[in-house]
């Protein structure tokens, strides 16, 4: 048998050769080199999938877009509550206490009813220590203190990825093996969370440490692509 | 990933920071799909990956969950950068067989061609023999699945991924080559391959 053609060496790169084929691979060390190499060749494509590049996006471009139409975005609030009726409920259930409990500030009364304690009891002044600091509070709404937690969270990550990159009394020494270190650190941060959002997944702390790990985590490869060569690629952290 | 369905609820419902959180997660590996498939054109590539993730925020209420959502905006990026490549003329020539000049290499020649990594070599496909190798090899599609995305045959796939395989062969031949094989001689009886 005459060596097997280019095309077939090609094919055999991820399939089963024939009968005669694998006969005559065996007897022939130039056919079963190039059936190697095609087999190289195959793996080296297939691992360069789980292989990551520099980002090409970025995030507040995708957001501006998103927001302009938001409205296409948005579904429908009968499937959103059909789809979250346990969140929804549960976030009733705090808007109903945490108005029962402003009633009960606002006159004076300990926050929570106490079983042992008459209902006449219950209307004695509170101590000046004990003043509700919500009535202070600067927001006027749930959704008020939502939007300022996320404009926080945002300033924040702004200003840890703006001290990152030009604060010099930084210890970090901004080389590839530091911002390595600091992302296995944040890997073990977000495994850690995500084991708690298991147990809590509505927590809004939890989710709140969560998100801004992530922040964390995609400021450092940024940082980390950027202390790399233009060439170099990340395809393992 | 137990909490990326928690998360995926909340972005679709339209909250930023969960589709900010996903968007973090994913975009490493969707964006490296849209550019191996664009090849070199780092600004054509961005913004093919930029419509990518609005795509695929706009489409997240109708994600089921019956797969991954890394796998499902896997299909939407590589679908969305076809597309985008087929309106920019890029993939015209898909047809186009590439020319098979992987024979009778001279080794000056062989030593220019050598290419640093397969995306290095990949790029220097024609764009029909690139993205069929790209989407078989690397992505992992079927020849049916890119016969119907490129509208081709799944037999013109396999002869466009056998010969990309051949010319890759020949650029990535330092990074395939065990030494002790390499060194070698071809001292065969009979015909000579045509590699």
């Amino acid at each position: 048998m005459s060596h097997l053609s280019t095309d077939r060496l090609a094919a055999l790169g991820d399939e089963q050769p024939t009968p005669a084929e694998a006969a005559h691979i065996a007897s022939c060390d130039a056919c079963a080199h190039e059936r190697d190499a095609y087999r190289s060749l195959v793996a080296m494509a297939q691992a360069d999938r789980a292989s990551l590049g520099l980002p090409l996006t970025r995030w507040d471009a995708i957001a501006a877009v998103l927001s302009a139409d938001a409205p296409t975005v948005a579904i429908p609030m009968t499937e959103r509550l059909a789809r979250h009726w346990p969140l929804r409920a549960a976030a009733g259930v705090l808007l109903l206490a945490g108005g029962a409990m402003l009633g009960r500030a606002s006159a004076g009364a300990d926050l929570l009813p106490s079983a042992g304690v008459s209902r006449t009891a219950a209307t004695v002044p509170a101590p000046a220590s004990r003043t509700l600091r919500i009535a202070d509070s600067a927001f006027s709404s749930v959704d008020d203190a939502r939007a300022a937690q996320r404009r926080s969270e945002q300033l924040y990550q702004q200003a840890v990825a703006y001290l990152a990159r030009y604060d010099s009394t930084a210890t970090n020494d901004g080389s590839p093996l530091a911002y390595r270190s600091r992302l296995a650190a944040l890997d073990r941060v977000i495994s850690a969370t995500s084991e708690a959002m298991r147990e809590a997944p509505h927590d809004p702390v939890i989710n709140g440490y969560y998100l801004t790990t992530l922040g964390q985590r995609e400021a450092t490869i940024r940082q980390l692509s950027t202390s790399l060569p233009t060439s170099l690629r990340l395809d393992s952290f | 990933m137990e909490n990326e369905q928690l998360t995926v609820q909340r972005a679709i419902d339209g909250d930023q920071g969960a589709m900010r959180a996903l968007w973090t997660r994913h975009a490493p590996h969707i964006d490296v799909v849209v550019r191996r498939l664009v090849g070199q054109d780092l600004d054509l590539a961005a913004d093919i990956a930029q419509d990518v993730w609005i795509q695929i925020f706009r489409a997240l209420p109708s994600f089921r969950g019956d797969a991954q959502f890394g796998t499902w905006a896997h299909r939407i990026a590589v679908n969305r950068t076809l597309n985008a490549l087929r309106r920019t003329r890029r993939t015209a020539a898909m047809e186009v067989d590439v020319e098979d000049d992987s024979a009778s290499v001279e080794p000056e020649a062989e030593r220019a061609m050598l290419a640093a990594s397969i995306e290095d070599a990949a790029a220097r496909l024609s764009p029909g023999a690139r993205t069929v190798f790209l989407l078989h090899d690397v992505e992992g599609y079927t020849h049916e699945e890119i016969a119907t995305r490129l509208g081709i045959t799944a037999g013109g796939s396999k002869s466009q991924l056998f010969k990309a395989r051949a010319k890759l062969r020949v650029m990535l031949a330092h990074l395939l080559e065990a030494p002790s094989v390499k060194s070698q001689p071809h001292t065969t009886g009979h015909v000579a391959p045509l590699y």
